[in-house]
């Protein structure tokens, strides 16, 4: 096998991999963020708020991440359309991106609130006791605290969605996976770029989540 | 100071304080003791609004804590509070501990913060720790910097919740010399103890309670010598045995 187009590609394929990790970022940032929410919304006494909570989770949950994506693709922008009469699309990034922040919300939520859940009531308490509110409590107290605990299991959900932003090309965007497939078929040797890809996904999750089990050992000693 | 007005209390079905009605003035302490599952935590955690309760009030220096119009975070942040497990913030240092609450809640500047805080922590003994994680230190040492986190909001009241119950023995009493001497500086303490010493030598008056009642509030000689109530008797005959 010959390798030496995948040099010729390689602008090409960066570009995409550039795109991917952008994907990537910002939706861990928006879906840590909205799954944490989502979680104080969970764990509220207000019965309407947590099972408000309860049902977006269980929801996103049950239905396929791919179905997200081309769902926000085509469905919003037309509700978005319809509700502010423009006829401006969105794009392809940013359909995804809300899909992903969504759907990954669901499952960073739980892992949150199992995190919030294994502090102490008393630190809460400890906290109240101070003169602190709610929010103070959650913000200087228990979520740093939470949030440390759970790091890894965070990290090991981020890389899952590592492999999951590939799903975009469903919508055409070009992406890492994307511009692979794309052009390994202009030169006509689509094998070799799909192994290559395969590749750079393979050392890229397997040594993520290398550092995230030695990370995990230093955390609980 | 604190008063407190025919207090109940429900989980559910079950009734876990009865009718509890009881006052610590101004300068006093006063233990509160009995047998585990007497409702003592329960009522000293009503205090300061930890637990709700369904009926009666009770009233901190003015303010009523049963009342949904009352700040409660603001009337929490002038009565200090004790835990039994210590409950220190693990992720922050002795120094921020002492500070974090003066600086969000009191708005105090973060240098006076630090410094209140250095000071307290002189004063139960500890100020060579000021820069540890609360996982360094002994049980004992993190309870004395739980009485100086409380002390540092300058609080008008002290609740001690069973403070020296998770402690190693040797070191139950580093933790109550600290509260012998703020007793004798004059701040109001309500304790929930085993330690019939510490009655003994600061309490003015003691409440025996049972099964969520008071039972029996008498001061301390009182108490001690010639209990009125059954129930006192045996729980006295009993702890006092050895």
């Amino acid at each position: 096998m010959d390798f030496s187009s995948l040099v010729t590609a390689m602008p090409g394929l960066v570009s995409g991999m550039m795109l991917t990790l952008k994907l990537l970022v910002l939706a861990i940032v928006g879906g840590v963020a909205l799954g944490t929410l989502l979680a104080l919304a969970r764990l509220s006494h207000n019965k309407l708020l947590s099972n408000l909570a309860g049902f977006y989770v269980n929801y996103f949950r049950s239905i396929p991440l791919l179905l997200v994506i081309t769902w926000f693709y085509f469905v919003v922008p037309f509700i978005i359309g319809w509700l502010t009469g423009t006829n401006e699309p969105i794009g392809a990034f940013y359909s995804c991106l809300v899909a992903f922040m969504m759907f990954e919300a669901a499952y960073y939520c739980e892992i949150v609130r199992a995190g919030i859940q294994s502090i102490s009531r008393g630190q809460v308490n400890a906290a109240y006791a101070l003169g602190m509110t709610y929010s103070q409590t959650m913000r200087l107290v228990i979520l740093p605290q939470a949030f440390r605990k759970m790091t890894p299991l965070l990290l090991q959900q981020s890389i899952i969605l590592f492999q999951d932003t590939s799903l975009v090309y469903a919508v055409g965007l070009m992406d890492f996976l994307n511009s692979a497939r794309s052009a390994g078929d202009i030169v006509g040797e689509l094998h070799q770029f799909l192994l290559f890809a395969g590749l750079v996904y393979f050392i890229i999750s397997f040594g993520a989540s290398t550092l995230v089990k030695r990370l995990q050992k230093r955390l609980t000693v | 100071m604190i008063s407190i007005k025919n207090v109940s209390k429900w989980y559910g079905d079950f009734q876990v304080l009865t009718d509890c009605t009881t006052e610590v003035s101004k300068g006093e302490v006063v233990v509160v003791c009995g047998p585990s599952g007497s409702g003592k935590s329960t009522l000293i955690k009503c205090v300061n609004g930890l637990e709700p309760f369904q009926s009666g009030d009770i009233i901190v220096d003015g303010i009523s804590v049963g009342s949904p119009k009352t700040d409660l975070p603001k009337l929490r942040s002038r009565v200090g509070m004790v835990f039994q497990h210590f409950e220190l913030f693990p992720h922050l240092s002795i120094t921020d501990n002492l500070a974090l609450a003066q600086i969000k809640v009191l708005g105090r500047k973060e240098d006076e913060a630090k410094k209140k805080g250095l000071a307290l922590l002189d004063r139960v003994g500890l100020s060579a720790h000021a820069a540890k994680f609360p996982g360094q230190l002994s049980g004992g040492q993190q309870q004395r910097v739980a009485i100086a986190r409380a002390l540092a909001m300058d609080p008008i009241a002290m609740l001690f919740d069973e403070p020296t119950s998770a402690l190693d023995p040797e070191m139950i009493n580093e933790v109550l010399d600290v509260m012998v001497q703020l007793a004798h500086e004059g701040m109001t303490m309500m304790c929930v103890t085993h330690e019939m010493g510490f009655a003994r030598k600061v309490a003015n008056r003691v409440i025996f309670m049972d099964k969520g009642a008071i039972v029996e509030d008498a001061n301390k000689d009182e108490f001690f010598g010639s209990p009125r109530s059954e129930r006192a008797q045996a729980f006295l005959s009993k702890i006092l045995q050895h």
